[in-house]
């Protein structure tokens, strides 16, 4: 079983770095960490980065998870290759591009690209905002899946997901406490769904609506709550509609022994308690 | 303060509101903002919203069936109280026991303030054996205080001042006013014109706030603000609009201004020192804080 231990990173392809820069910072509130040919790093935390836009295509994207060491990668790769995935073993000269040890590179069963990192940078300096957003951190993905049924037993049998809740046949997974680090979302083709930062507070999410809303970021969805995770959320566009969530208070699932994943049905009251509804956001149809 | 150590005044009770059309407002409060209609007498249409049996009434007409009902410590209160007004200059008169009646409560003054809204001040108001149960749920727990507009700043503070109610903080000459551990129970703006200006309702928690912000847009019903966080007190709220203009606000959160005595604070009057969150209000020139 391949053990994830958190997720890492996410890196966007965008055909206009400039744009995305100043929607990163202005809006979303990241701290560029550095600037290299052709790569922007942005910090959320105290990781070195958390997301890395890339001169090139939207559609060339990734995300990478964290795992033990590198016997570890070597037995994912190995594991992977049985099943069937190409793996890619990632050189020099790309860990370093990513700031990590070691990283393997492979597609999820809907062409997700995903990365496998041993050992992802810190950073000595603690994160200081671009905006006062009350950004705490980067959480979770929501990702894109042509068959969830099939996904969800990839990542919870290859992997170590579990299923914390379900809404329709949306999986909302776990790789550790946390409600969710991985929502897969029913979609015609891969790709990341959302990308998800933690916010010191409720007093934060509904500021950054006024905040957005002003400047005439699109509201995707909310500010709203999540009957599933309890968590208090926006979700808005940014770059190459690119769907970025602000949110707080995602529920902990101590007991692992005995926590049974809810059914919610595939209804609006499933995604928000409090009565706002997706507009424009490509929430999957359920045939 | 009595010798005694107790306040003289103790709550915001009640709000009586003229209505052009009362049905039209009675369904507003009950079936909208989620009140329980209890009773109807004398053309008033009484409704609760926690223990207490009434603690909203709307009656037909021009206004002479609006005040608002602010509940004395007890009726050796309310003779101290009437000293206290008429020195201070101050129309006040003992309720009839009619008056009574109609209010509920076993004995009252009514009073004017400086700019000459009605203030009942009441002993005994009555209270119900029954809890309170709504035919939605809003999430109420009670009535919370009141926005009044006031013509008189000045005169307005001294009317407070003499029922024991101290001033919390300013923004601009907004004024929040406290008569218990809480920020404030009664905020006066700046108006053109006297009379209510809100009547805030708490509710359980910020999910009761932001599901009734959604039930209002669904239903079309006019939010002036919100939803949104005031900064001194750091009471969250939602303002909606009924017939007649009339503002019902959901409230939460408003903190305890603490055991430690500290002088009331200035806030610039500016959009952000009525909303921390960014919300601006619209059409209600008293909550716009001097923006057009």
């Amino acid at each position: 079983m391949i053990n994830l231990k958190d997720v890492s990173y996410v890196r966007l392809g965008t055909p206009d770095m400039e744009s995305a820069e100043t929607f990163a910072t202005s809006c979303l509130g990241l701290q560029v960490a550095e600037r290299a040919k052709k790569a922007l790093y942005l910090r959320s935390d105290d990781r070195s980065h958390t997301l890395c836009y890339t001169e090139g295509d939207p559609s060339d994207q990734a995300v990478g998870f964290e795992i033990e060491d590198e016997d570890c990668l070597q037995q994912a790769a190995a594991t992977l290759e049985r099943l069937g995935h190409r793996v890619h073993g990632g050189s020099a000269d790309e860990a370093a591009r990513r700031k990590v040890r070691a990283f393997i590179g492979f597609d999820d069963p809907s062409g997700n690209h995903i990365e496998l990192v041993v050992r992802p940078e810190r950073s000595g300096r603690r994160y200081f905002a671009s905006r006062d957003a009350g950004i705490t951190g980067f959480s979770h993905i929501g990702l894109n899946s042509t068959d969830p049924g099939r996904d969800e037993r990839f990542w919870t049998q290859v992997c170590n997901a579990r299923v914390s809740d379900r809404i329709g046949d949306i999986p909302l997974m776990r790789v550790n406490a946390i409600h969710h680090t991985i929502a897969l979302v029913r979609a015609s083709k891969a790709g990341i769904q959302h990308v998800n930062h933690q916010v010191e507070s409720s007093d934060d999410v509904l500021r950054s609506y006024y905040f957005l809303s002003e400047r005439r970021v699109p509201i995707v969805f909310g500010p709203g709550r999540h009957p599933t995770s309890g968590a208090r959320f926006l979700y808005f566009n940014g770059p190459d509609g690119m769907v970025f969530e602000y949110s707080v208070g995602v529920d902990e699932i101590e007991d692992e022994a005995t926590h049974r994943p809810r059914q919610f049905g595939f209804e609006p009251t499933s995604f928000c308690m409090w009565g706002s509804k997706p507009a424009g956001m490509a929430l999957p149809n359920d045939k | 303060m009595n010798p005694d150590g107790h306040p003289l005044v103790v709550s915001v009770c009640y709000i009586r509101i003229a209505a052009s059309e009362l049905h039209a407002s009675a369904r507003f409060a009950a079936d909208v903002f989620g009140l329980q209609r209890v009773a109807e007498k004398n053309g008033e249409i009484a409704f609760r919203s926690d223990n207490r049996f009434r603690t909203l009434s709307i009656s037909n007409g021009s206004g002479a069936g609006s005040s608002i009902g602010i509940e004395a410590w007890d009726e050796a209160a309310l003779v101290g109280i009437e000293k206290r007004l008429t020195k201070g200059g101050f129309t006040v008169s003992r309720a009839t026991t009619d008056d009574c009646r109609l209010r509920y409560v076993q004995a009252a003054l009514l009073a004017r303030d400086g700019s000459g809204n009605s203030i009942d001040l009441v002993a005994r108001p009555t209270q119900s054996g029954r809890r309170y149960f709504p035919s939605r749920d809003a999430g109420i727990t009670e009535l919370h205080g009141v926005g009044i507009r006031s013509t008189d700043m000045a005169r307005d503070l001294q009317f407070w001042k003499e029922l024991g109610a101290e001033v919390s903080d300013w923004v601009g000459d907004i004024t929040y006013l406290r008569i218990d551990g809480l920020h404030h129970r009664i905020a006066l703006y700046p108006a053109k014109r006297h009379g209510l200006l809100y009547a805030a309702f708490e509710v359980e928690t910020l999910d009761n706030i932001m599901q009734n912000g959604y039930f209002m847009q669904e239903r079309q019903i006019k939010i002036v603000q919100g939803p949104g966080r005031e900064p001194c007190s750091k009471q969250i709220f939602l303002h909606v609009e009924g017939p007649d203009g009339i503002i019902f606000s959901y409230v939460n959160g408003m903190k305890e201004i603490g055991s430690v005595r500290r002088p009331a604070r200035q806030f610039p009057l500016a959009p952000q020192s009525l909303c921390d969150w960014g919300s601006e209000a619209k059409d209600v020139p008293e909550l716009s804080a001097g923006v057009n």
